[in-house]
């Protein structure tokens, strides 16, 4: 009993386990889009703001690029869908001995890695173009890339033809044709009827698939610029969050066609039992139209209602979010530079010290030790063996080092950050940040180096 | 011809014609003459586009040897970079897929014969979402995550696990963990699929009779998931060896990929010749790991590209 609990809770772990690591690095990616931070993190949170959205509708090369994208998946869906359905349809009418060969070169583009697809494309129509019209009229990157994208693609809208034509009637083809229609109506009729769904999510997937392809289309692609090109471009020289939003926006698309997707399904269930419990001599029960489904006003009221609420929240208070950061920034810059300046001051001091009276050893060594170990990890228990000798002259150095240190501590940073995520106010916040700073005009402090 | 007669009558001329048409134009103008070009583009001289076909444009064997033995000016006898990259990658995209393989056996069986009802059908369309989010964006959620400044570090620097922040992009570890992510869904769904067809009553008779639980894994699942194994194999080794954009997003300053090397010589060195050279050992590559695949797991094409 109790290892079938330990399996159990092994299961729940692994399998929690597992969709955090589908999840997570989506979720943390999302929410740097809503950090005012240049550089996408969560950690430190600035400002919850919706401005990288902005930036992202004004970057030009990405909208190009969307378009781009947009243009050639079209253009893919025209031409993959048509070879896709010729391929199935011919599948089944090749001799028997052939079957396995035609079948095995139109499936081999899907094995085939991407980027071999797009440099044979390149070259084969480069040298065409070199062949018959000495020149490189072929030499598009429209026209390569919707060829080169075809050709897997082409291969995946095949599979969704065969996969439903196996369930087609021939009887209804030859009663067709009995009943005197042409082979062209039969087709028309009959056939594409049929095929319907398959086309149409062949398509979908046609586009889809163009628009997210990567390895055929950046060598087929030449002097203009797709999507994904932009976007790794992007991504590899300087980053930020507007990319992250980019992202939100496909993950919320895709959100929202999953739902869609759930409940076509969940209604042509209901369409099947209806059908059954008429059959069987109920009554029929009224499907609602899509729009009266209670769960379909339901997402969309969560979606508005979601969206809303960021929208708010991240247009209210973020300049005012912005300049209190801003603030804290600058004077944590400021407090770094009188550091560097004081300690400055202190060298030469200590040289001075040293040009002045060499026959003083001792004091000489204590003043580098001091400022030595400003930076240093166990400077406190340092110190505290030099308080031995000394303590009278030591204990203002002490503090100074003190304040210099919880400067760049960690924990001082971090429980900034937490404040910030709960509560908003600004007020804590800078009280907290400039309490540090402020002792550094201690009197104590800076005396120190006059003291010897 | 008898066999060209038949077709027109069953299927008239205008449909038979545009079926035939379409069909010899993927056929030979996207699939087997591009392929062919390719092979006897790498096998010429490098020389500017005006002069293909001419008499400079000749044959030689220079463009497979400089992956071996480098350029005749380099004082190395082997040439170390291009095969190190090559072996590395081959390494890199093998643990990879076995990651996976490890990783998704376990969820597609839990998903397929364990968790059942409304709970099991919304995670298997949950797993739908980050497969329609573009990799390049997968790549770059990795890279915030991973950063220097990522979440991971901050959290490792602020228990206390690290002093300092760890660089993970540049040993590695981010592009490994990226393109494991990348993949995974094509791993998941054949193994789902095949899984999911097999008979619950198999499992139960076997447990019956007294079979542990590996027991049943190892004779009865296994065997009847091997199409789906075999499948998700391929795939994600040959998107693996083959990828090309997360490499550049998550490799490190100093590693490279194999595609990355070829797609320098289309950019940077302007050596096509080369490039499509590297580009047929790639594609070598993928077709003798399908094959090793084919006759491993006793499958054939048909039930891999599905």
């Amino acid at each position: 009993m109790t290892s079938d609990h330990i399996r159990k809770m092994f299961t729940l772990l692994f399998v929690a386990g597992f969709f955090l690591f589908l999840f997570g690095p989506l979720i943390t990616m999302g929410l740097t889009a809503f950090n005012s931070s240049e550089f996408p993190r969560v950690t430190p949170w600035e400002c919850f703001t919706v401005e990288w959205f902005d930036v992202l509708r004004q970057d030009q090369r990405l909208m190009q690029g969307i378009k781009t994208s947009f243009f050639i998946g079209i253009g893919v869906v025209f031409v993959a869908v048509p070879l896709g359905l010729a391929g199935a349809l011919l599948l089944t009418q090749v001799p028997d001995r052939t079957r396995p060969w035609y079948y095995t070169i139109l499936i081999s583009p899907i094995l085939v890695p991407g980027v071999v697809l797009g440099i044979s494309t390149l070259i084969f129509w480069d040298r065409m173009g070199q062949m018959f019209f000495g020149d490189s009229v072929f030499y598009n990157g429209y026209f390569l890339t919707i060829l080169g994208q075809s050709t897997f693609i082409s291969a995946y809208t095949m599979l969704i033809f065969i996969a439903r034509l196996q369930r087609f009637d021939p009887a209804l083809e030859e009663a067709a044709l009995d009943l005197g229609a042409t082979h062209v109506q039969t087709f028309r009729k009959v056939l594409l009827p049929f095929l319907k769904p398959a086309i149409g999510s062949a398509a979908v997937l046609a586009f889809l698939a163009s628009f997210e392809n990567y390895n055929t289309t950046v060598f087929t692609v030449v002097s203009e610029a797709t999507l994904t090109t932009v976007l790794v471009s992007k991504v590899r020289y300087g980053i930020n969050p507007s990319i992250s939003a980019l992202a939100v926006v496909i993950i919320l698309i895709t959100l929202i066609g999953a739902c869609y997707y759930e409940l076509v399904k969940r209604r042509e269930l209901r369409a099947i039992d209806n059908a059954k419990r008429v059959a069987g001599g109920g009554a029929s029960v009224v499907q609602r139209r899509f729009f009266a489904e209670p769960a379909a006003w339901l997402i969309l009221l969560v979606f508005v209602v979601g969206l809303g609420t960021a929208f708010v929240a991240g247009t209210t208070g973020v300049d005012e979010c912005k300049v209190e950061v801003k603030e804290q920034k600058r004077v944590q810059t400021e407090a770094r530079i009188k550091a560097l300046n004081e300690r400055r001051a202190k060298e030469e001091a200590s040289a001075e010290n040293d040009s002045v009276s060499p026959a003083e050893p001792r004091t000489r060594a204590k003043g580098t030790e001091n400022f030595n170990s400003i930076f240093q990890k166990d400077n406190l228990e340092g110190q505290m063996d030099s308080s031995k000798s000394d303590e009278s002259s030591d204990k203002p150095a002490r503090k100074g080092t003190e304040n210099f240190n919880s400067m760049f501590d960690q924990g001082n940073l971090q429980g900034e950050e937490s404040e910030a995520e709960t509560r908003p106010e600004p007020e804590p916040k800078s009280r907290k940040g400039t309490e540090n700073f402020n002792n550094i005009f201690d009197p104590g402090n800076l005396n120190q180096p006059d003291a010897k | 011809m008898n066999w060209l007669r038949t077709f027109f009558r069953r299927n008239g001329t205008p449909l038979a014609i545009f079926l035939l048409c379409s069909v010899l134009f993927w056929m030979f103008m996207m699939i087997i003459l591009p392929q062919l070009f390719m092979v006897d583009f790498s096998l010429r001289a490098n020389v500017p586009p005006p002069q293909w076909g001419t008499d400079t444009h000749s044959y030689t064997l220079e463009h497979y040897k400089y992956i071996v033995y480098g350029s005749s000016t380099s004082t190395d006898q082997f040439n170390t970079l291009d095969m190190g990259v090559f072996l590395r990658t081959l390494v890199a995209a093998i643990f990879v897929t076995l990651i996976d393989l490890i990783l998704c056996y376990p969820i597609a069986y839990y998903l397929a014969h364990v968790a059942r009802g409304g709970w099991g059908r919304l995670m298997v369309l949950s797993l739908i979402v980050p497969f329609w989010i573009n990799e390049i964006l997968r790549a770059f959620s990795f890279k915030v995550l991973f950063g220097t400044t990522g979440i991971i570090n901050n959290f490792l620097v602020g228990i206390g696990f690290l002093d300092q922040p760890y660089d993970f992009i540049r040993n590695d570890i981010a592009l490994w963990a990226g393109l494991t992510y990348a993949y995974i869904l094509l791993m998941i769904f054949p193994i789902y699929n095949s899984v999911e067809s097999l008979d619950r009553n198999q499992i139960d008779a076997a447990r019956d009779l007294g079979s542990p639980w590996w027991r049943i894994h190892w004779r009865v699942v296994i065997p009847h998931a091997k199409p789906g194994i075999s499948s998700g194999c391929t795939m994600v080794f040959m998107l693996t060896a083959g990828a090309l954009a997360a490499p550049s997003i998550l490799g490190g300053p100093s590693s490279l990929w194999f595609t990355q090397i070829i797609y320098q010589g289309f950019n940077q060195a302007s050596n096509w010749a080369r490039g499509s050279a590297y580009a047929i050992i790639l594609l070598l590559t993928c077709i003798v790991f399908v094959l090793v695949v084919m006759k491993v797991f006793k499958v054939r094409l048909g039930e891999i590209a599905r």
